[in-house]
């Protein structure tokens, strides 16, 4: 009996041995199998997933902590196929919200191909628009009715410009794809966008892994003084209405170190709503006029003609010149602007009543090699370097270019037959307002990333004057227009500057009835604080510089030292004293 | 000689030795009981846990969208032209150069353009999850083994 039952219970043991035996076996086939390798890779496909963390894009402020460029969030609406109960509702409801017709949703709810899970409704929907409709969601829901049920909310970022127009020009606009086109936006997009960086995000909470923080692009501090930037805008469109001009330009920079404090060119448009672009630009170099367009800059020239025989002791401001009315060079007979002969002039005649002979006889004294020396050594020809895209360099011909003429030497002198753009003209003048240390302009300030401002120094582009000269010449500026009591003069301060009128080239030659018409100056004299360009393009109501561009100064100016606290020189000059 | 025969006795007692199997078994199973009950435990916590960091991850994203919100709603709110017409409004008009007055301060000096105290430091070097929470027994085991219970260099 005994023997039976220590048998029977062997065979059992034996029997449920080869039982376990045989899963085990099966467990170790079935793991090692080729599908098990597949139902593997499928299962880690639902472990998680590869997500990619893009940075918040970089603000842009002025230099007084003002936001220029931010972001706001915007959302995707979508819905998930596999949970939607009613697309009559959801499309019926989407387009009402979204301002799509019901058969546009509807289609996209019904006729998407059977693999799609989800299916995109519309992007860049505003925040209001979306607060709204779940609401209306979290209504129905709370009534039990699931008729809206498979919605589904992706926020993201869309850059805003709370000031919209203000400054477009300068800071540029970022499109839907995120990257930067013109000014600033375009100049610094690989530092505003920072770098996007790909993580494996699993789902099992047990796993739950350190996901490293994506800095934000990096934040960008301008040079821009948002209130000078907002008046010299508006003082601009008040001189194209008043004096009838096509489009224009102004420019306000620090002489001392380049900083730009307003940049103001027209056409401008509100940023936010960039796809307006190609219908305000007939290109790219129109976007900015003040770095994107050069022409000839005509009698504002004179000032670095005049910089440049000073400089070489050519001239000095009490030298005289018998002027006649006209000069030949190079076979061509070159004439003063009213084609009259004002007899004998000292250099500051000469630069007060812009005389276009004078001029090209100091050009064929110094001649061909030192003229043009001068010339580069100003900039022409060359980027200013400014910190901003889509700038042009200008044209200045020098002897040896198949299209330089002799008589070139002596209408480059007053500022025809050379281009250059407003900031160049600026560029080049700063030697004068500035001790004779040429300044590159830019318009960033400082750079803001990982917890540290990193301040951008102050360029120099040469000396291509001395300061003696700089300094004679700043004072037979000032001289010239108080004598011709300009209407460049800005109560209370002394201020120097040349105003420039320019004919336009034509493919038929100059057209003598239209003109570019300038302005450059800088002030108070004894202390350059603020250099202002002023370019109207075809000005109607007058030709003349001194009549359009040069009252435009004058409010720029006024403006200027209101917005940068700089006083009367005669209240400055008491301070000084104490 | 009678104590060898007495443990003899007690060694050859069939119930002693199935005491002995019984206790062992039992010993075992309670052991076992204790490490998986110690495991879940461990592991439930580690999975609550990684779900709140996973929830607290996602509020973070929401709560610097509205501070991105925020700050362009407040430059919207305090733009050039909003500012203009408050001031309008509110019945000023813009100064003109013969009505200003310039004080001297002595010592004043204009402060420099700095907004560094919005710039975000985003360097810390720490880790944001302890290890605790994100290593299994078994790992926890092997650290204490090598290292003896000191951190892990």
């Amino acid at each position: 009996m005994r023997r039976q039952y220590a048998l029977r219970s062997m065979t059992l043991i034996a029997g449920f041995g080869l039982v376990a035996l045989a899963v085990l076996v099966q467990m170790i086939r079935i793991q090692n199998s080729e599908q098990a390798a597949i139902f593997l890779s499928q299962g880690d496909q639902y472990a998680g997933e590869f997500r990619m963390f893009y940075p918040e894009r970089g603000e842009i402020y002025d230099r007084n902590g003002h936001l220029l460029a931010g972001n706001r969030t915007v959302y995707e609406v979508g819905v998930s196929l596999s949970e939607m109960e009613d697309p009559d509702a959801l499309a019926f409801t989407l387009g009402t919200y979204l301002g799509l017709t019901y058969e546009e949703v509807f289609k996209k709810l019904t006729e998407s191909p059977e693999s799609w899970s989800y299916v995109v409704i519309q992007d860049y929907v505003d925040a209001n628009i979306v607060a709204a409709l779940q609401e209306q969601i979290k209504q129905l829901e709370t009534a039990k009715d699931f008729r809206l049920q498979g919605i589904a909310f992706k926020p993201h970022f869309q850059r805003s410009y709370p000031e919209t127009s203000l400054a477009s020009n300068v800071l540029g606009f970022v499109t839907r794809d995120g990257r930067g086109y013109f000014g600033i936006e375009e100049k610094y997009n690989d530092l505003l966008a920072g770098n996007p960086v790909q993580v494996w995000v699993p789902r099992d909470p047990n796993k739950a892994t350190e996901i490293p923080r994506v800095p934000n692009g990096t934040t960008l501090v301008l040079t821009l003084n948002r209130d000078l930037q907002a008046r010299v805008e508006s003082i601009l469109d008040e001189a194209l209405i008043e004096y009838g001009a096509q489009n224009g330009a102004i420019v306000v920079m620090d002489p001392r170190n380049g900083e730009i404090l307003a940049m103001s060119t027209t056409p401008r448009m509100d940023l936010n709503k960039y796809t307006n672009y190609f219908s305000l630009y007939n290109d790219g170099s129109q976007y900015n006029r003040s770095i994107g367009t050069a022409y000839e800059p005509g009698s504002v020239m004179k000032v670095l003609t005049m910089a440049a025989a000073l400089d070489m002791g050519l001239v000095k401001p009490e030298t005289t010149y018998v002027d006649t009315g006209s000069i030949q060079v190079g076979g061509f007979t070159i004439q003063n602007w009213d084609k009259e002969a004002w007899g004998e002039q000292n250099m500051v005649g000469c630069l007060q009543h812009s005389l276009n002979v004078c001029m090209a006889w100091i050009s064929t004294q110094m001649g061909p090699t030192a003229f043009y020396g001068y010339m580069e050594r100003f900039g022409f020809g060359h980027p200013t370097g400014v910190d901003l895209a889509g700038e042009a360099m200008g044209r200045l011909k020098t002897p040896g270019d198949s299209d330089w003429y002799n008589v070139d030497l002596g209408t480059n002198a007053f500022g025809q037959g050379v281009t250059a753009t407003p900031l160049q003209m600026l560029m080049a003048a700063s030697a004068i307002a500035n001790d004779g240390k040429m300044v590159t302009p830019h318009i960033l300030y400082s750079m803001l990333r990982d917890g540290h401002q990193y301040n951008v120094p102050s360029q120099y582009g040469g000396s291509p004057i001395t300061a003696q000269t700089a300094h004679t010449l700043s004072e037979m500026l000032a001289q010239s227009l108080n004598a011709e009591s300009s209407e460049a003069l800005l109560s209370g301060y002394r201020v120097a500057g040349k105003t420039g009128t320019a004919q336009i080239p034509t493919e038929f030659g100059y057209d003598p009835s239209v003109t570019n018409a300038s302005f450059i100056g800088w002030g108070p004299v004894d202390d350059p604080q603020f250099m202002i360009y002023v370019w109207l393009n075809a000005p109607t109501s007058s030709i003349w510089g001194s009549q359009t561009a040069a009252p435009t100064f004058s409010k720029v100016a006024e403006q200027t030292v209101i917005l940068l606290n700089i006083p009367p020189d005669n209240v400055r000059f008491q301070l000084t004293s104490k | 000689m009678q104590a060898t025969q007495i443990i003899h006795a007690y060694k050859q007692a069939p119930w002693r030795v199935q005491r002995q199997y019984v206790g062992a078994f039992l010993l075992f199973v309670i052991v076992a009981s204790m490490i998986a009950a110690l495991y879940l435990s461990v592991t439930a916590r580690a999975a609550v846990t990684g779900r709140e960091i996973q929830e607290l991850r996602v509020e973070i994203t929401g709560m610097q969208r509205a501070n991105a919100d925020l700050e362009t709603q407040l430059a919207d709110l305090t733009s050039t032209i909003v500012m203009q017409q408050r001031a309008f409004a509110l019945g000023y008009r813009p100064v003109k150069p013969g009505e200003l007055e310039y004080v001297a301060v002595s010592g004043f000096i204009a402060p420099e353009p700095s907004i560094l105290l919005a710039a975000e430091d985003v360097t810390s070097p720490e880790r944001i999850i302890p290890e605790a929470y994100t290593q299994s027994l078994i790992e926890w085991f092997d650290e204490q083994i090598k290292f003896g219970g000191a951190k892990q260099p």
